[in-house]
Formats: C-alpha cells, structure tokens, sequence
C-alpha cells in the first residue's frame, strides 16, 4: 500500500486495520452487528469494545498455539477459543459490572458471531507472531469501532435526538423534533454503511491516485 | 507424533477442550456468589420499583426490601406485599416467551385488582435495538396507575400515537418490535387473570 515500506510493522498493521484494510469498509466483515447496535451510542462503544478485546485476546492465543493446532480441526480450536473468551467477558461484566451486564443482555453473547475475530484469526494470527496479532486484533477491532461509532452518532441522533441517552436535538428543537424512525430500525444502517463504504473508498481511490502522482513510483496494489 | 494423524488430532481436541472448559468453569465458580447475589439485588429491586417504593441507592435495597416488603407463599407462587401510601399493593414474578428468550419481569397490582402499580423487567434476551427497548423507562412507566379492563390491557401496535390516559387499558408498544410487545401484553394478561382468581379466593390480604 502507499507509504507502506516507511513504516514498521505496528504502525502498518494500525494503519492497514484502521483505514486501507478495514474490516468494514473494505472487508466487509462484521456486518450484522453493524446493522444491529448502530441505533445507540452506549451500546455500539461497549460492543466494539468487546469485540477488540476478544480478537486480540483470541489472536494472540491462536497464534501462539498456531504450530500445535492439526489443520483439520483448526477452525473448531478457533470457535472453541473466541467463544472462551466471549463468555469470559461475560463472567466478568456478571460479576463486577451486573448495570452494565444488564443493559448489554445479548450483546455480549452476539460477539461470537462477529465474522471480524475469525477473519483475523485466520487471515493474521495464523503466520505471525502473538504479539504483533494481539495488536492486528486490537486495531481491527478499532477500525470496525471508529466506523460503528461513526454511524451510531448519525443514527441515535436523528432517530432518538440525542447522543450516549443525552437529550441533544429532542431538546435543542423541543417539539418541533420529529424522530426519523427508520433511524432506530436496522436497514437505516444498510444506507449509511453504503455511503460510508462510498466514500471511503473513493477518498482512498483519490489518495492512491494523489500519492501515485506525487511519487511517481508504481505501488502495489491494497489486498 | 504427526501433527495432521487421526491420534493427535482427537489427542489434542480433547486436551484443549478440558483445559478451556477447565478455565471457564474456574472462573464461574469464583464468581458465582457475586453473580447470585448481584441477581437477588436486581430482583428486589424490580420488586421494590414495581411496588412504588422508592430508593436512592443499591445499599438501601435489602434493607428497605426487608423492612416492608413481606412475602405471602400462595399456591401460585410467591406474591410479594408491601403497603405503600396507605394501600396494600401485589407484586408477583412474571415470565414469558419472548421473540428470543423467557423475558423475566414484576407486576405489581392494588388490592382490588384494578390497577397496575407497576411494571419492572428483571431479564430478556429481545432484539437489542428493537425488543430490548420493553426495559426503557418510558416503556414501562406506561403501566403504572393503568386500568384493568376486563380482558386485562392491550398493547396497541401501529395504532399507538402517545397514549397518556389510564383509563383506557390501553398502552403503546415498541416500534419495531411486534412480537415482543405482543409477548409482554399476554404475560401482563395471564398475571393479572391469575391476580384476579387469587383476590377471589380471598388470597391477596
């Protein structure tokens, strides 16, 4: 990618995860989630939360048991360990966190399904070290984070009026506030995921294009 | 020993498994008498806020809990008593399905059955978004001082515009989540149908 040789690995790996490479916009992975948790901001920021935690937590133990794992349960180990994880969480948040342990209820349980941990445990954790794939998973689970957020303010804005439960708009325009109720609903999140993936990736097609001129040096291309 | 043969392949499935699940069940058993504790903490004080007895704080839930809630053992389970501003007032656990899971909750009713006191959830699996909003304030704050028609209340979907008037039996149901409401209307009607046999047999006193 652009700029790629000036960097070392842990920024690359940053940089990939949190813009060229990620796991929304470009990898497409993580979808349902996106399309469920976006109507609230409180809700999104400890999902992803969770999520990060999870993959660099499953990343890392994945790797370091990589060369011990017979290939043709490979994927059963994977699900075993990010499920290990999850339902730690889990534990954890019922025991020492019981408010917000009530308030996820099933969120916690949906990270499993989140397509990204097994993505990356697959894609990353597999051929490199433990270390660097805690960090691929943390920074992948930002970059799916910086986007939901990203999302989740248009939609508790405009469905409910306010931001993290705080009255904003509802208060500011008082009656005249009309929630846009498709907003709170799950397919609002398909139109403003196609709009962010739209621009994004035409930001990145000018940045390509930008750096290309600039260097004028041929780069390699972004998978 | 080959990394891909038939022995340590289930060899090693197995031990992974024993040593994760090892792990887990540690961690579950650690924790176990915070979670049940954490648990009967919520529920009271589902059955507290059902009843209308305000507290300020977690501390003072077992202790207000204690000092004017009793519970009388009839033969449909446990009902809870408290006398709040000078009447008696009912709660009792209610569960039903939900779209994904038992949704878990307190009625609370007035001594003649007339009313609805209050409406608390202690847990649900529902759709976060969507049926997980029966756990927001405004949602169940429209039970409270409802009136009970003869079929107990109904849970208007779509045609739902805001109902603030008590009288109607009438309530709104969450946008988006039809069968949620639906499941909250019919364990509210079964509770209050057995409220109602119970208080006819004398059994709420």
């Amino acid at each position: 990618m652009s700029a790629a040789k000036k960097r070392g690995p842990v920024s690359e790996i940053l940089v990939q995860n949190l813009w060229w490479n990620n796991p929304i916009f470009i990898q497409v992975l993580g979808i349902c989630s996106t399309l469920a948790v976006t109507n609230n901001l409180t809700n999104t920021a400890i999902m992803t939360i969770g999520v990060s935690l999870t993959t660099a937590f499953s990343s890392m133990s994945l790797s370091a048991m990589n060369k011990l794992i017979p290939n043709k349960v490979r994927m059963i180990v994977q699900v075993l360990v990010i499920s290990f994880f999850v339902i730690i969480i889990d534990i954890v948040l019922r025991a020492y966190l019981p408010d917000i342990s009530r308030s996820l209820g099933p969120y916690v349980g949906l990270i499993i399904t989140n397509c990204i941990i097994m993505g990356r445990a697959e894609g990353f954790a597999r051929s490199n070290p433990p270390l660097l794939s805690f960090w691929d998973g943390l920074t992948s689970g930002f970059g799916y984070m910086a986007v939901l957020m990203l999302i989740a303010v248009v939609r508790e804005l405009l469905g409910f009026g306010s931001l993290f439960g705080i009255p904003l708009l509802s208060a500011l325009l008082g009656a005249a506030f009309t929630p846009w109720t498709i907003m709170i609903m799950a397919p609002s999140a398909f139109f403003l995921v196609a709009l962010v993936m739209w621009g994004a990736k035409t930001l990145q097609e000018n940045m390509k294009i930008a750096s290309k001129t600039a260097v004028q040096t041929k780069q390699g291309g972004a998978k | 020993m080959k990394r891909d043969g038939m022995l340590y392949t289930v060899l090693f499935t197995f031990i992974i498994c024993i040593v994760f699940v090892f792990f887990l069940a540690l961690a579950n058993e650690l924790t176990k008498d915070r979670v049940a504790s954490n648990n009967r903490l919520t529920e009271r004080s589902a059955i507290l806020s059902a009843l209308g007895i305000a507290y300020t704080s977690p501390d003072q839930v077992d202790s207000l809990y204690d000092a004017q809630v009793s519970t009388l053992n009839t033969d449909q389970g446990p009902v809870y008593k408290a006398t709040v501003e000078g009447q008696a007032r009912y709660a009792a656990k209610v569960a039903g399905p939900g779209l994904w899971g038992t949704i878990r909750a307190i009625l609370a009713v007035d001594e003649r059955v007339e009313r609805i006191e209050g409406f608390q959830i202690v847990s649900h699996n529902e759709t976060p978004g969507l049926g997980g909003r029966i756990d927001e304030p405004w949602f169940k704050a429209q039970f409270r001082g409802e009136k009970i028609g003869p079929q107990g209340i109904a849970v208007l979907q779509g045609s739902g515009k805001g109902d603030p008037d008590p009288e109607n039996s009438q309530l709104d149901a969450v946008t988006g989540a039809s069968r949620t409401s639906q499941a909250v209307q019919d364990m509210v009607n079964k509770e209050i149908s057995l409220f109602k046999s119970l208080r006819d047999k004398g059994g709420l006193q």
